[in-house]
């Protein structure tokens, strides 16, 4: 990025350069109001005590929220919930979505271009109903995904999906799973019809069979483009609340709490702003170690 | 391409063509069903009365299809037109607003002739990751104090966090397309440097600012957790949000009921998405992926 950043302003620049430019300012204004103010307050409040049902001004704390937080086992279930719903969903649905884009570039014919338009139509329905369609389809006593496994034969008994605290999590990543499949099958389409044909044609001649062809020409090419779109999705899974909240709330119990329903709760079930607050600058913390990790990407990427 | 991928099928023996096809066709269906498969259960319920849709023993078909649940969110006690209109015009507005200010920041990004350009730059895509519900609590608190909560501006306040560093980074990507040679041109002849944005610019980028706006719409749909929070005046709520509202109520068993809402949720966005489905993945990725 910065490389091609340095090549467009060279060109045709004639003495002083100003440091900003006024072009931007109404977005830097618009996102420090919007997004800067409120994660600093939120940092202030996560070293107060502030909770909207307690008549009480907000008090310092100090650190409290944190060492609570380090003591709480429901924020440790929330954590390792979260990241088990992350990076579930992510390395799933890019494994299924490079095989079906591997698959379909061999397509040719009237339908290859129907079924391409078709495996991408989960993308376009809101997480919403993708939720309450699981949900509907998991229901314990008529669902008709307990009633397709036990005529198939493969349950004897109808199996309590989102009512158990063993599967829930599992089958909310199914439903993710399906939702994000196209996002890694686009991603991984793109970059391959993005192969130089001369690359391709040189593995023709040289008679390499599809899987070498695969493992040695097509995945380097690959590579990139699935690490970018991975984070990506990270990202966006670590702040998934649609999903998960729909289908179970966070229960059984905790077992499928991620962290945003966690705060969630704590902030406008228990109204505890303070302790909410510290969660959020921890995770925060984490989505930025990410982030980091995704912009030296881009910059490896472009230089 | 297709042909060299094919070639690599014929230099294999006539079995070892024939099977790899037959393994494709397989997987390929297996791919179609598992798509395809809780669509169809969606629009298939929608068309059943409430007691078939939760019977114990599910039909693959209606038995006896009916538009009752269709007809029924009309005339339902829930107003469901007011809903989808605030879902509409709030995610509509979000996107006019987050185009509208990104498209300077995004010019000045791309041809970057300022030393904080990549500071800029960078900061802007940090914010893209910002986790939302870190703002929630203090967007609220300043929602509350300026009278904005239970308004579909203070929606759009909300979708504008994500939907204005999405819309910069994205049509940076666009304006990166537009070689510079062409306004040089416009430069010499003495416009200014927003005029030449305005007139040379951006109606190059056009169909690029329609797809960035569709995509700020499609994220801000999907969104549930700021009018969730911010809309407590049920008659101000959004579509998605009002679905998990309801459903606590209404739909408590009313699955056809539920599904022919869910139903026309999808419908909107479906449309959206096939529009704009080209320029997807450059968008989602900022230029990252195809190398633009």
């Amino acid at each position: 990025m910065s490389a091609k950043l340095n090549t467009r302003s060279s060109r045709s620049l004639r003495g002083k350069i100003p440091f900003l430019d006024w072009m931007v300012i109404p977005t830097l204004i618009v996102l420090f109001l919007i997004v800067g103010y409120p994660v600093v307050s939120t940092a202030i409040l996560s070293f107060q005590e502030y909770n909207l049902l307690k008549p009480n001004p907000p008090e310092w704390i100090g650190i409290d929220n944190y060492s609570d937080m380090y003591a709480d086992r429901v924020f440790w279930v929330a954590l390792t919930n979260t990241l088990i719903y992350t990076f579930g969903t992510v390395f799933v649905s890019a494994l299924i979505g490079l095989g079906l884009a591997l698959i379909l570039e061999n397509m040719t014919g009237r339908f290859s271009s129907w079924i391409n338009a078709i495996v991408v139509i989960p993308w376009a329905v809101p997480f919403v109903v993708v939720a309450f369609l699981f949900r509907f389809m998991y229901m314990q006593n008529g669902g008709i995904v307990n009633e397709v496994l036990m005529d198939v034969g493969i349950l004897s008994q109808p199996a309590p999906w989102l009512n158990s605290s063993d599967l829930a999590l599992p089958a909310i990543i199914v439903a993710n799973v399906w939702a994000t499949t196209p996002f890694f099958f686009l991603v991984v389409a793109a970059a391959l019809s993005g192969i130089p044909d001369a690359v391709l044609e040189s593995a023709r001649v040289d008679r390499a069979g599809i899987w070498s062809t695969l493992w040695h020409i097509k995945l380097p090419f690959l590579r990139t483009p699935l690490v970018i779109g991975s984070l990506l999705m990270v990202i966006a899974n670590f702040n998934d609340f649609a999903k998960v909240w729909v289908m179970t709330q966070g229960g059984p119990g905790y077992s499928s709490t991620t962290l945003v329903v966690y705060v969630y709760r704590m902030a406008f079930e228990n109204f505890d702003l303070g302790y909410a607050s510290a969660i959020g600058i921890i995770w925060l913390i984490l989505l930025l170690g990410t982030a980091a990790l995704y912009i030296r990407l881009l910059l490896v990427r472009s230089s | 391409m297709t042909d060299i991928t094919r070639s690599g099928f014929r230099a294999k023996s006539k079995f070892g063509k024939t099977g790899g096809k037959a393994v494709q066709y397989i997987l390929i269906a297996i791919a179609l069903f598992w798509t395809l498969a809780p669509i169809y259960w969606m629009l298939s319920t929608s068309f059943k009365s409430e007691l078939e849709a939760t019977r114990l023993d599910p039909t693959l078909f209606p038995e006896a299809p009916t538009i009752a649940n269709y007809v029924g969110l009309a005339g339902s006690s829930m107003p469901f037109f007011q809903f989808f209109l605030n879902s509409v015009l709030s995610c509509l507005l979000a996107a006019i607003v987050a185009v509208i200010i990104a498209v300077p920041a995004a010019y000045a990004l791309s041809r970057a002739k300022f030393r904080a350009a990549n500071s800029v730059g960078y900061i802007i895509l940090v914010v893209r990751m910002f986790p939302m519900v870190v703002l929630l609590a203090p967007l609220y608190l300043v929602l509350l104090n300026t009278g904005l909560l239970n308004t579909l501006f203070g929606l759009v306040v909300g979708y504008t966090t994500f939907g204005l560093p999405f819309a910069v980074w994205m049509l940076k990507g666009f304006i990166d397309a537009v070689p510079i040679e062409i306004e040089e041109a416009a430069r010499v002849d003495g416009y200014p440097r927003w005029q030449v944005l305005l007139r040379i610019v951006i109606p190059l980028i056009y169909p690029g600012l329609i797809t960035t706006g569709i995509f700020v719409l499609m994220e801000a749909w999907n969104n549930l957790i700021y009018p969730l929070t911010f809309i407590t005046d049920i008659n101000k709520q959004t579509l998605p949000a009002a679905l998990v509202l309801t459903f606590t109520g209404q739909f408590k068993t009313d699955w056809g009921g539920m599904m022919a809402a869910a139903t026309i949720t999808t419908l909107p966005l479906m449309v959206a998405f096939f529009a704009v489905q080209r320029s997807m993945v450059r968008g989602l990725t900022a230029g990252s992926v195809t190398g633009t």
